[in-house]
């Protein structure tokens, strides 16, 4: 076991560089700099001064070796778009607070969207289970902002009864943002729980049990839920770094002040630094969620060996 | 276990349940749809089409000093200024007001000499925590501000203002001719890299501006030195009659603390920031909120009314549905969406909220690589200056509160503009343009390559007039367009290449000062874009030399029919915006102005303008507002 994530952090480690040096490249592909001239252009020397203040004067290579060399000491630079705090600043500022949206929308959605796809399964085509089925198309179909300006008019606006948004100084503030950005990844686990449960009730062993007198409490909390978990970690692990890094449009619809409109907005604005160090973070979240959903394999199916 | 005997959905059922369904979305399509669609055009207020020019840009400035607010009964509300408001004031803990800045824009600092546009994007209120040199009036006319008088010599060149002498920093110290030396030399130093850096370069440059900012030159050499504490020299490279009006954009900056911190990012920490402006910067969060309170330290002339600004940041898309909840006290026209304004054009309660400005007197135009064939060929450039049907496009598209036609550059109310003389050169004229398309060798489009109109990351409005103006160049000349809305930098990136990489364009411009030289300068060989003409460069840099009013005018115009002739452009429409407000912001400031517009005249609540002195918030607002904004 030590010796396989071992050799997954290594090569994790060696898609850490190559994530880096992809991203750096199509970064200063991309035409435009970090010099706003939306009305005259501005002089040569002028902008030349631009470039230097962001240490964009010297040759490619040396810039990214420059890059890697502090970002392996910690060191990701000063925000081009906000000059007085680091990378390494505005990220510890912003990234709890999408962790603790993130977090809670996963416990939340995944939870009732787990729990709600065990109970359609369980009265497979019944009325509740058209009413959930309905639910998770809807959240996997509609989009998250128009979902997001929907609940701020009918919510916010008509009924008064949320705040429109922020954060921090009123705990209704986290309703809204949290079935925005839930709605979806709900959805998902919706429909992979009740079609991977489906699957398990048609198999062998869960005749047999049935068969043996078991409560039907007992055979679909002892034997089927297990044997449905593995489809259901390998589609919803992945969704957990999503939700946790945070997305532009919920964030920004409710005012919370989290990373998420740095992952777009960044590059809008070709801010280097800030656009190198979200990729590397990117890559080493989605590394490790991928790590871990392996091992936990382990964990839920004996039958699964770490090779 | 009997899967009978548990509940089971038949298809009997099934149908009956979607049938009731179908039927009932049915009829409320049906019975919805007539009753509330709009008939007329949106009633609202006419915009001005040809207003008479303004009074020119004075040299010197007016006699009297900053107007008082007009006079009304003394009221109890008297603010931490010790200034009176009228009558039907609210009480001082409601004169706060309240509005929204992009979330997504990047706000670095509120003084414009740190930066210009890092400051929270359109609509974000900054440049309170100085005074600057001069200030504009609702009618653009330039005040006297921190210099209460100014005056040039002989040459033109050499400008001297006397500073106002109650000047002081909220730290006691008082403010002199050095620390608006400092904030120039600092605007002009190569390791701050000013983003608006070429402001003060031609035409109207300060002595040694481009060498100073090339590291040619120490900052030493610049053109802006103290003669005492308060007495500034400002000296110009060619006699330039409207520097003061270019002088708007001076914030100064504290000469002691540009020295303690090494730049001029200590004006967006309210730890270590200090004004000498009318408001104290309380709270500096970009993304979140930006708040100022009045500065009781404050000794200059433009005494503000209101206590508080606060500004909250959010999503333009949400920004309506905010103002509806009542949550700030107004929205610009920039941030209002389309649907927004078709809400608002519905509703004659929100319609009758509706405030018109010029703001930046911002012209949309096409524009053409003109040294490259088809656009090198002037017959080919003037056969699409016939193809634009301004009041369709007007009353079908932009609609009226948005925009009026555009024949020339210049839009009414702007110095020296001439719509009324020159709205025959670019006429809609389709006939025209096929003989002259024929004339240049493209008879009914053979031979014309396939264009694409680039677009700079426009909104649906604009994505609609381009699309319509591609379809009438296709149908009326049989030429091929395809419309394609570019990434905003990679536009810019593209139209400022040398050479150009943009072959037909759509584009605006606004201000940035109140001088002909300014919007004409555009058009310069040294502006941006691809068309050089001797002619139009000697025009217009010797009319921004003269100090002739009457003569100057009449070159610009001149060179303004020039440009309408030779068509590097292709005017459509001048902006008109109609920002919303709600009934209880009040004040002087929302008079109408000299051409008939009655919102909140550019620059806004800054500074930069005198409107401080009259906007403030009515005793309506009991009415609107639950509690006091935070």
């Amino acid at each position: 076991m030590v010796a396989y994530v071992a050799q997954r952090l290594a090569g994790l480690a060696f898609v850490f560089i190559l994530v880096s040096i992809v991203a750096f490249l199509l970064m200063h592909a991309t035409p435009g700099g970090p010099s706003d001239e939306p009305n005259m252009p501005l002089p040569p020397a002028a902008k030349e001064n631009i470039l230097r203040k962001c240490g964009l004067d010297q040759p490619l290579h040396i810039q990214y070796i420059n890059y890697m060399a502090n970002a392996l000491r910690g060191d990701f630079g000063y925000s081009f778009s906000s000059p007085t705090e680091t990378v390494a600043q505005v990220i510890g500022r912003t990234w709890p607070i999408s962790i603790t949206l993130g977090g809670i929308t996963v416990v939340v959605a995944l939870g009732s969207g787990i729990l709600l796809g065990i109970l359609a399964a369980i009265q497979q085509n019944s009325i509740l289970d058209y009413v959930v089925t309905f639910i998770a198309t809807l959240g996997l179909t509609v989009p998250n902002f128009v979902i997001a300006l929907w609940l701020i008019l009918v919510f916010a606006v008509e009924l008064r009864w949320l705040p429109l948004g922020g954060w921090g100084d009123d705990w209704r503030q986290i309703i809204m943002p949290m079935i925005a950005l839930g709605l979806g990844p709900m959805g998902i686990a919706t429909r992979y729980t009740r079609a991977s449960l489906v699957d398990v009730f048609t198999a062998d062993y869960i005749r047999t049990a049935r068969a043996k007198g078991l409560a039907e409490r007992m055979v679909v909390m002892r034997h089927a839920i297990k044997n449905a978990l593995i489809p259901i970690i390998t589609v919803l692990g992945p969704r957990i770094p999503d939700l946790i890094t945070g997305t532009i449009f919920v964030e920004t619809m409710f005012r919370v002040p989290g990373l998420g409109k740095f992952f777009v907005e960044s590059v809008l604005d070709r801010d280097y630094p800030m656009i190198m160090a979200l990729m590397l973070l990117i890559a080493v979240l989605w590394g490790l969620v991928y790590l871990i959903t392996d091992l936990l394999y382990t964990v839920i199916d004996p039958r699964v060996k770490l090779t | 276990m009997d899967q009978d005997t548990r509940s089971r959905l038949t298809r009997r059922a099934f149908l009956r349940a979607a049938a009731i369904g179908v039927g009932s979305a049915a009829l409320a399509a049906c019975g919805g749809g007539g009753a509330t669609a709009p008939t007329a055009p949106p009633a609202t207020i006419p915009p001005p089409t040809t207003a008479p020019t303004l009074a020119p840009v004075q040299p010197t400035p007016p006699p009297t000093a900053a107007p008082a607010p007009t006079a009304a009964p003394a009221s109890a509300v008297t603010n931490s200024l010790g200034v009176t408001l009228p009558a039907n004031a609210a009480p001082l803990e409601q004169q706060a007001f309240v509005v929204y800045f992009d979330i997504t824009a990047d706000f670095t600092s509120p003084n414009q000499m740190e930066t210009i546009y890092k400051s929270g994007g359109f609509g974000s209120i900054t440049n309170l925590t100085g005074d600057t040199l001069v200030r504009l009036n609702k009618d653009f006319q330039v005040q006297p501000a921190a210099a209460l008088s100014w005056s040039s010599d002989e040459t033109g060149k050499v400008w001297t203002f006397n500073l106002d002498p109650n000047l002081v920093w909220s730290d006691g110290t008082p403010v002199t001719a050095e620390d608006f030396v400092a904030t120039f030399r600092y605007a002009a130093d190569p390791t701050h890299a000013w983003d608006f850096a070429w402001y003060y370069s031609a035409p109207g440059a300060i002595k040694n501006w481009d060498k100073c900012v090339a590291g040619e030159l120490p900052l030493d050499q610049l053109g802006v030195t103290a003669k005492d504490k308060h007495t500034l020299v400002i000296e110009s490279e060619t006699p330039a009659p409207f520097l003061p009006a270019k002088l708007v954009y001076s914030e100064v900056l504290s000469a002691a603390k540009l020295k303690e911190f090494g730049s001029g990012l200590y004006t967006a920490d309210p730890a270590k920031t200090i004004s000498c402006g009318p408001y104290l910067l309380k709270e500096f969060k970009p993304g979140e909120r930006v708040v100022f309170e009045i500065n009781p330290t404050y000794k200059g002339t433009n005494r503000p009314r209101i206590e508080r600004v606060i500004q909250i940041a959010a999503r333009p898309e949400a920004m309506f549905a905010g103002y509806q909840a009542g949550e700030v006290d107004r929205v610009t026209g920039e941030q209002l969406q389309t649907a927004d304004n078709e809400i608002i054009a519905r509703d004659p309660e929100l319609s009758r909220q509706v405030r018109l400005t010029a703001a930046d007197f911002r012209t949309d135009y096409l524009f053409f690589d003109c040294q490259n064939p088809p656009f090198n060929d002037v017959r080919v450039r003037q056969a699409f200056s016939h193809i634009i049907d301004r009041d369709t496009l007007i009353k079908s598209i932009i609609t009226p509160t948005q925009g009026i036609p555009a024949y020339s550059f210049l839009m009414p109310g702007f110095p020296a503009s001439n719509s009324e003389g020159l709205k025959n050169i670019q006429r809609y004229d389709p006939e025209r343009g096929r003989a002259l398309l024929k004339e240049a060798g493209y008879e009914g489009g053979k031979g014309f390559p396939k264009l694409t109109l680039w677009l700079r990351n426009e909104p649906q409005i604009r994505q609609a007039l381009a699309a319509a103006i591609a379809a009438e160049i296709t149908q009326e000349y049989g030429i091929e367009v395809e419309v394609s809305n570019k990434e905003f930098k990679t536009f810019m990136d593209a139209l400022n290449a040398k050479p150009t990489q943009i072959q037909f364009g759509m584009v605006s411009y606004g201000i940035d000062f109140l001088d002909p030289s300014n919007m004409l300068g555009v058009w310069l060989s040294t502006g941006r874009h691809n068309w050089f003409n001797k002619t139009y460069d000697e025009m217009v840099l010797k009319a921004a030399e003269m100090t002739d009013q009457e003569a100057r005018i009449k070159i610009f115009q001149d060179a303004e029919r020039l440009l309408c002739e030779e068509a590097p452009a292709v005017f459509i429409y001048h902006r008109t915006v109609a920002d919303i407000y709600k009934p209880y912001v009040v004040g002087e400031c929302f008079e109408p102005n000299i051409a008939g517009f009655a919102g909140l005249q550019w620059p806004g609540f800054t500074s930069m303008s005198d409107s401080l002195q009259t906007l403030y918030i009515s005793n309506e607002v009991t009415k609107y507002r639950k509690g006091t904004p935070r």
